[in-house]
């Protein structure tokens, strides 16, 4: 039966996952998750979702915050848990098997931030839906959901220069790696739809790379 | 679905089978579903969805389509992609809660080696049964009650999945050496396409001739090509190939034997690529490139409660359940191909691989650590390059 799935998908090289990720981000990721961690405080209670091998998880940990890291897949969980015990981050960070469609056993506002390294374009329709309800229940009032993620450009001529770029990145990274990765549509109006307000929204040149930080509105004012 | 539009869906599905081809996730409704209905869940495979929707003409059910990345349920289950969690997610988030009073749902036999029926239980509440092998089984098996004959249990590889895997292997090896020769060899083009069609047929559909001989747990492993049959089979297509490659040169007239022997080295090679694998293409055996192949499924009887999940599950039906009914046994082992189903579904942990050195693969790792594409399970991290 092997021979049905000659191309496999990431997980089955989560160790490879990190390097195919660099080569379809042209290396932009490290510098994104920076400025995605700085909206993180010392002391703060923080969830990852789809933290794979744990690069955004322990940014944010070290920073301070308690961070909870959740991949449906053991082996990138093995890896991630290996990486915190080598930075000497495990008090501060912990990770978990668990989706997103598992997000219902959080309690309410028990979280100051979201995030989500590409995480959501790995996500079905249904499932991004119910996430981001699920993520505006679970944050504390003023509480932050952090995203970076591929999108797809929004104008035609980017459209085509964007499939120009990635087609090569794309057999490159997963002849290399077999890592590949996915766009999400629509999202800062997803987020909107959700009951959340988005307070900064970064693209870059080709419009193909979305940073997103969005807020949970403080409803028990007025 | 119109016929025309089924028909193309299996025609691509077939020439593109070495390929993911995701189709859309979420819930489907069929016919006229209502608070009773049975709730059935795929994969995401465009060709298995298409399959399933056409098997239940006629039957009022909803489906739910997991995200398994477009892979089928067999090779997604076992490769880690169609797991609990993906299980859990298509009830969860395509919101069937609010569609149905009961919480049963039926899922395909061949998705057993990744879902754990335990975890789907405790973080949804949902009881999964494990539904027939094949599709067209679905209607039969929900009229008899949700009941499984043993055939409904087996897997086969009938003559027209045994067509299907010789387009399969046959559209590809054509095609693309199609193309890097146009530009130089033009007229040889038509030879080597039909040479490499006929060499698939004949490789496929003769299989239940030979298969009795090939032997996936061999374990003289040389060249992965001789790994079964020890090579005998590939020199008797090659044989068939050259026989027919004489009486087309002497029906031809134009060919001498010069190009006799370049085109019986071309057809050497041919029979080698196309039989590559040749179990891993079969669902009657484990891949010839699989580790899991030289595994042998043990049964600690000292654990076994006789729930008979692992008879349920078993698409080779190696086990039956012992007159008493309390144990079960495995009266045909020799027949199994190390999917690891009854190994996972087993909730007393009775069942487990033992290796040639007498060695043991606990459930534990079966379940949590999947197969990859060359059947490697992936375990030790302190191997893994963390780069």
């Amino acid at each position: 039966m092997s021979a049905y799935v000659l191309m496999r998908i990431l997980e089955s090289a989560p160790s490879r996952y990190d390097r195919g990720i660099r080569i379809l981000t042209l290396g932009k990721l490290d510098e994104a998750y920076g400025r995605l961690v700085s909206w993180v405080n010392n002391g703060q209670q923080v969830l990852d979702l789809g933290s794979g091998t744990g690069a955004l998880a322990l940014k944010a940990a070290q920073r301070g915050a308690r961070v909870k890291g959740i991949d449906i897949n053991p082996q990138m969980l093995a890896i991630a848990q290996k990486r915190a015990r080598e930075a000497s981050l495990e008090h501060n960070v912990g990770f978990c098997e668990m989706g997103v469609a598992e997000l219902d056993g959080e309690k309410p506002e028990s979280y100051d931030a979201v995030m989500s390294g590409l995480c959501f374009s790995e996500l079905t329709e249904d499932e991004l839906t119910y996430s981001l309800r699920q993520i505006k229940r679970i944050l504390k009032p003023r509480g932050l959901l952090l995203v970076v993620d591929e999108v797809m450009p929004e104008s035609i001529a980017l459209t085509v220069l964007y499939w120009l770029i990635r087609l090569p990145l794309v057999v490159i990274a997963y002849f290399i790696t077999q890592t590949t990765s996915h766009a999400v549509k629509d999202l800062p109006q997803k987020v909107k739809a959700a009951g959340l307000l988005v307070e900064k929204l970064r693209l870059n040149r080709m419009g193909n790379f979305l940073e997103l930080v969005a807020v949970k509105p403080d409803q028990r004012i007025g | 679905m119109s016929l025309l539009n089924y028909i193309v869906i299996n025609i691509i599905g077939m020439l593109l089978r070495f390929l993911p081809i995701p189709s859309k996730t979420g819930l489907i409704r069929l016919g006229n579903p209502d608070r009773n209905s049975p709730v059935l869940l795929t994969c995401n495979y465009l060709l298995t969805v298409a399959r399933v929707k056409r098997s239940l003409a006629g039957v009022n059910a909803f489906l739910l389509v997991a995200n398994s990345k477009g892979i089928n349920v067999w090779c997604a289950a076992t490769g880690g992609l169609l797991t609990g969690h993906e299980v859990v997610s298509a009830l969860k988030t395509t919101g069937i809660e609010q569609l149905v009073d009961h919480r049963d749902v039926i899922l395909p036999q061949l998705a057993a080696t990744g879902v754990e029926t335990k975890m789907v239980k405790a973080r949804s509440g949902w009881k999964i049964s494990w539904g027939p092998v094949y599709a067209r089984d679905i209607p039969a098996f929900l009229r008899s009650g949700c009941w499984k004959t043993p055939a409904m249990r087996q897997v086969e590889f009938p003559w027209e999945q045994r067509l299907e895997m010789a387009v399969v292997w046959a559209f590809p090896v054509s095609v693309i050496p199609a193309i890097i020769m146009a530009p130089f060899w033009i007229e040889a083009v038509p030879l080597l396409v039909s040479l490499v069609w006929a060499l698939s047929l004949l490789i496929f559909m003769s299989f239940p001739i030979y298969s009795r001989w090939l032997s996936p747990k061999d374990k003289r492993v040389g060249l992965v090509f001789f790994d079964f049959g020890r090579g005998g089979m590939q020199l008797i297509f090659w044989g068939v190939a050259m026989i027919g490659l004489v009486t087309y040169s002497l029906i031809a007239g134009d060919y001498g034997w010069a190009s006799i022997i370049r085109w019986a080295f071309i057809s050497f090679v041919l029979v080698l690529i196309v039989s590559l694998d040749l179990t891993g293409s079969t669902p009657m055996y484990k891949s010839g490139l699989h580790e899991d192949r030289w595994l042998k499924i043990s049964l600690d009887e000292a654990k076994c409660k006789g729930v008979g999940f692992c008879e349920q599950v078993c698409p080779k039906n190696c086990y039956e359940m012992a007159p008493d009914g309390h144990k079960v046994t495995l009266p045909r082992r020799d027949q199994c191909v190390q999917c690891g189903a009854c190994i996972v579904q087993c909730p007393f942990d009775a069942l487990y691989f033992k290796g040639t050195k007498g060695d043991i693969v606990s459930p534990e790792i079966i379940r949590k650590f999947r197969l990859n594409l060359m059947g490697k399970r992936l375990v030790r991290v302190k191997d893994l390059d963390s780069s």
